[in-house]
């Protein structure tokens, strides 16, 4: 195998394509549910010639690119069969936005592990959140395309999803998150002082957005869930946990890993099915910490939080 | 008595090493061998005083280390930088040209907290410049924050040089791969970037420099996301075209400094050709045992000696023979080193502080010294082989030298016919400019690669550029690749992968091979071996060396790049064999060439390792053949190649195996004139022989004669049309520019190539020229030179 063919193989590895051909260049963007307003739901790659009308030297030079990287002419794909209409409003080009809430009457304060102060912080005040990220790879180039948190409101635990449905919502979902924070929030998640927070923290800057997170109080679950949990169990993953410990069991789960492919599928082809078990996994999740955040309140059970 | 006294001390006291003495004995008992003798004159220094609008703390520090005025150079660019300008500075090995980027970037540290990035092309150059930097520090308390950041750096530590550096020193690789693509972590590091400085940029030619000159342009592209712009300091060893070579890494107008003020010793330069020892096939004797026999006599002189070898396996040859002289008593310490690549970093850490400590008389390197990693001064530098260009001669011998005291350079030619044209024409030596270093950065290979990074980096929107290029065919292909989303006028990024790590800056192919040793159950990592030179030295059965110790290879694990070996006792080493088959998939230019014509194209290459060869050491004589399996090497490249018609070939030669022994001859002188030309490094320009479509090519039999090889698609050439080719092509993916340039001359090529064989002295042909020659040769009418002399003349003729 030549280096080049290498190369190519790489790259489409890395697209997550093993075996998938590449996209058609015909290929219309996601139909399904956008508003005719959609105007970043542009077709996902307009036809080449007529996009590279203005420029007729760029068509040798990608003939010649194509035969350098033994890349086949692009062939369509079929239209995918299994299309779910998109749930929630679009509230921006490219954005969509969905709320539930259930009827949850408890306790008024919680003290999470690790709260520097002793005093309980009212329910009201924290934020369950975690993202959906387009890959694991990290870096400028990762994004987040869907944010779900959970929060207590009005006795009622509440929650509320962005995603997108075209790149171009990102800068509306990083401002529309913003609304969702006051300035005492006190933000929970589950790896996300690692994961979650640093990654919109790029987003926010790349899209020259202040990072509306800087600063805020942010209690990670991870860590002492972690030194209760260590070794009881295969692992501290919060699938794990949440059917050990909450005895939360989910049906029909998309894993979190497939949502990167999740996405990508519903920016290429229009397929959305999966991108709504995303939509749901993500829910599952936010609800998850909330519980979890209850079931480890030290005020309630300071016996089981001692010594660590 | 006190005279016989003070005489008995006289006589134990060491007399001091002199390395006129040296040359003097040289020149006097091999005065045959050495075909040109020529001195550098000492030079006196130029000064200036210390620059007024210099800042006190600075000055302090300046003073409290003892520099109390500036060699010239060191203010010219001092003005040069304070006026804004970009600005290279190209002076010899150690004439103070850190000072020149670091008075600038410290003062502007001091004066407004301003941010300075230092790349250099190895960790161990930037370790060295931090640690100056902490001292110059020290000496002032200038309270200057100065870290290396690279793979090296531990991640906790990481945050702190991201928010707190003043002066981040790095690597090309490390912005490639771990700043560029998290630059908002570097958001504010890249807000106040006021200084980049590049030092060794002549290292930075062909391959590396095509990868720097695209790092570079996305380092643009993030810094005006930022709102900066930095002004380049760079910094060269001597090169034909440092500002353009500056200009063309930067694609911004440079200021170029080249007059150095720092003083310099006398330097003596001795060309050598080893003797003949086969007066009738022009064989020489080896171009190692000459350098063995002079580092002996400089080490037993007491001269600190360093050798170049031509390559790493070299290295060891020559470090084990050194060491069977100097250092065959184990309970002393060695007196002789090895270094090179493949060697851990603290092993060559250690060894550069010994050298620099004076604690070592003899250090066997290869080209991984050429850089600036401080080793003290020398008195002898002997190279092993010409290196393949002018400029980078002058850079091994500019190792030695010491200002009160002269310092030898010595060039010992190989049988190469590249080191024989350079012997045999000193005066073409002496007179010849450095080369200038050329890069390709518009090479599409290595342009997709950094457009795919920039792309990770920032959405391209339609209509921006990346550096002069137009990237829309790019982010086209990386879009049908799912690798990029095109919406509306974007271009975002959507694969789940982290580019760079794709990339390696210095290499064709990725993923270093590591050595593993299992000797007595262990698994020890002893060493690394780059991908290229990994199915030329790691298949099994090889021995590898290790600091002089041979370690046998059981298995080669190439998907895993591993290669296990254990320790052996052979007495001998291995060398590879391998061939070359090409494939012409594309004509894009051809022309008229006499009675034939050239080409220039796109080809198909495929390289194999056959077997190698066991050869004993100190007899040289060839023990046994072992067989390989590896997978063939796969290149697509550029060329440029010549042919002559069967007509005209029927009429000129009376058999075809004359024609076939006359292109071997031929494409042997053009590679030569032709790596001259574009002073490629030889292992960047290759050449080949085989038919017009490529059915077939033609090897050297075991006598010398060219005979066909078939290929896998047809049958050997003789019933097909017989249209014998030279080819010469670039050694990259996608080439890598040499060819171009050398098809619009390709006339004044076969002109040379002609001249070339006309002048040498040999009768039937001889390894300077055509290439080695049977005895059988010497007294037919029809020799391998006039045949290749036909050749030329039938593709040159107007």
């Amino acid at each position: 195998m030549s280096a080049l063919q290498e190369k190519l193989r790489r790259l489409q590895r890395q697209a997550g394509a093993a075996g998938v051909k590449p996209a058609s260049a015909e290929m219309a963007a996601p139909m399904t549910g956008e508003p005719a307003t959609d105007a970043a739901a542009q077709p996902a790659a307009a036809p080449l010639q007529s996009h590279n009308a203005a420029r007729p030297g760029v068509q040798a030079e990608l003939d010649r690119l194509r035969r350098l990287l033994d890349l086949r002419p692009a062939s369509a794909l079929p239209r995918q069969r299994d299309v779910l209409p998109l749930r929630g409003e679009a509230i921006a080009p490219g954005l969509y936005y969905v709320e539930h809430s259930v009827d949850d009457p408890g306790r008024n304060a919680l003290l999470p592990p690790r709260w520097p102060e002793a005093e309980a912080v009212a329910r009201e005040r924290f934020l369950c959140f975690d993202t959906e990220t387009t890959g694991l790879a990290g870096g400028s180039g990762t994004r987040a395309f869907m944010i779900g948190a959970a929060d207590w409101y009005r006795g009622r635990l509440r929650v509320r999803q962005l995603y997108l449905t075209a790149m171009g919502g990102e800068s509306a979902m990083l401002q529309h998150f913003v609304h969702w924070l006051a300035p005492d929030t006190v933000l929970v998640s589950y790896n996300g002082r690692s994961y979650d927070a640093p990654l919109l923290a790029t987003r926010y800057r790349l899209a020259r957005l202040a990072n509306p997170l800087a600063g805020k109080s942010h209690v990670d679950l991870l860590h002492p869930v972690r030194r209760v949990y260590r070794g009881r169990w295969e692992n501290c993953r919060l699938a794990t946990i949440e059917r050990q410990v909450l005895k939360i069991v989910r049906e029909d789960d998309l894993p979190g890993s497939q949502a990167p492919a999740a996405w990508r599928a519903y920016l290429r082809e229009g397929a959305s099915t999966d991108l709504m078990r995303v939509l749901e996994h993500n829910r599952q999740d936010v609800v998850t910490l909330a519980r979890l955040l209850e079931h480890m309140d030290q005020a309630a059970t300071p016996s089981a939080w001692l010594g660590s | 008595m006190p005279t016989d006294l003070a005489r008995l001390i006289a006589d134990k006291l060491p007399v001091p090493p002199n390395p006129s003495r040296l040359l003097a004995r040289l020149a006097e008992r091999y005065a045959d061998r050495i075909t040109g003798q020529f001195s550098v004159p000492a030079r006196e220094g130029r000064y200036a005083e210390l620059p007024p609008d210099l800042h006190p703390d600075l000055r302090r520090a300046l003073l409290a280390r003892g520099i109390q005025r500036l060699y010239s150079h060191q203010a010219e660019a001092w003005a040069s930088v304070q006026r804004g300008q970009h600005t290279v500075v190209v002076t010899p090995t150690a004439s103070g040209k850190t000072l020149c980027y670091t008075l600038p970037v410290v003062q502007a540290a001091m004066q407004s907290r301003a941010k300075a990035l230092y790349l250099f092309p190895t960790k161990a150059l930037a370790q060295d410049q931090v640690s100056e930097l902490l001292e110059l520090n020290r000496a002032g308390n200038l309270g200057i924050r100065a870290c290396t950041f690279d793979g090296d750096t531990p991640g906790d530590a990481r945050q702190a040089v991201r928010l707190h550096g003043d002066i981040v020193v790095s690597n090309p690789d490390m912005l490639h791969q771990g700043m560029l693509p998290h630059h908002t972590k570097w958001a504010q590091f890249f807000e106040n970037l006021r200084y980049v400085v590049i030092d060794e940029i002549h290292s930075y030619r062909g391959v590396f420099g095509s990868h720097l000159a695209n790092v570079l342009r996305r380092l643009a592209r993030i810094c005006a996301f930022y709102g900066s712009s930095p002004v380049f300091i760079l910094c060269s060893a001597t090169i034909g075209n440092p500002r353009e070579h500056a200009e063309n890494l930067l694609g911004q107008p440079v200021h170029a400094i080249t007059e150095s003020g720092a003083p310099s010793g006398e330097k003596h330069v001795l060309l050598w050709n080893p003797p003949v020892v086969n007066h009738d096939l022009g064989l020489r004797a080896s171009a190692r045992s000459q350098v063995t026999r002079v580092a002996r006599a400089a080490i037993r002189a007491r001269l600190k000696t360093l050798v170049f070898a031509p390559s790493r396996l070299m290295v060891e040859v020559l470090t084990k023979y050194l060491k069977d002289v100097f250092d065959h008593d184990p309970r002393k310490p060695a007196r002789i080193h090895a270094y090179r690549g493949g060697y851990l970093p603290t092993e060559r850490r250690r060894t550069e502080q010994l050298m620099r400590a004076g604690s070592i008389d003899g250090l066997v390197s290869t080209s991984a010294l050429e850089l600036g990693v401080d080793i003290g001064a020398l008195d002898v530098v002997l190279l092993q082989g010409y290196p393949g260009s002018i400029a980078a001669t002058w850079q091994r011998f500019g190792r030695a030298g010491r200002r009160q005291q002269a310092s030898i350079g010595v060039l010992v030619a190989s049988s190469q016919p590249l080191d024989q044209y350079i012997v045999r024409h000193p005066e073409f030596f002496r007179a010849a400019p450095p080369e200038q270093a050329r890069i390709a950065p518009d090479q599409p290979l290595i342009l997709l690669d950094h457009i795919r990074c920039a792309a990770f980096e920032l959405p391209f929107v339609d209509g921006d550029g990346f550096g002069p290029v137009q990237p829309e065919a790019y982010l086209q292909v990386l879009a049908e690749s799912d690798v990029l989303h095109r919406e509306g006028q974007r271009w975002e990024w959507i694969a789940d992968a982290y580019p760079a790590n794709a990339v390696n800056l210095r290499a064709v192919a990725d993923g270093n091979f590591v050595v593993v040793d299992r000797s007595e159950g262990r698994q020890r990592i002893i060493a690394e071996v780059d991908y290229s030179s990994a199915a030329l030295t790691l298949y099994e059965g090889a021995i590898h060396m290790v600091q002089s110790l041979p370690y046998q290879v059981e298995k080669l694990d190439w998907d895993g790049r591993k290669a296990y070996v254990t320790r052996t006792r052979a007495d001998y080493y291995t060398d590879a064999i391998d061939y070359t088959k090409l494939k012409v998939l594309e004509r894009f230019d051809g022309v008229r060439a006499g009675q034939g014509n050239a080409y220039l194209g796109e080809v198909h290459v495929v390289r194999r390792v056959a077997g190698y060869k066991k050869i004993r050491y100190y007899t040289h004589e060839n023990i046994g053949y072992g067989p390989v399996t590896l997978p063939d090497q796969e290149l697509h490249t550029t060329a440029l190649w010549w042919q002559l018609p069967q007509e005209a070939l029927d009429v000129a030669f009376a058999s075809r195996q004359d024609a076939l022994d006359g292109f071997l001859g031929a494409a042997a002188v053009l590679h030569t004139v032709a790596s001259v030309r574009v002073m490629a490094e030889a292992r960047d320009l290759m050449k080949s022989v085989g038919s017009g479509d490529a059915s077939a090519f033609v090897e050297r039999d075991p006598h010398g004669r060219g005979r066909w090889r078939a290929g896998e698609d047809a049958a050997a050439g003789d019933a097909e049309r017989f249209t014998p080719t030279v080819y010469l092509y670039d050694n990259y993916p996608g080439g890598v520019g040499l060819s171009d340039p050398l098809f619009r001359v390709q006339a004044e090529l076969l002109r040379e190539a002609q001249q070339l064989i006309a002048a040498c002295a040999c009768r039937a042909g001889c390894p300077a020229c055509v290439g080695p020659v049977l005895a059988a040769d010497e007294d037919s009418s029809n020799t391998p030179k006039s045949q290749a002399a036909r050749v030329l003349a039938l593709l040159a003729q107007a």
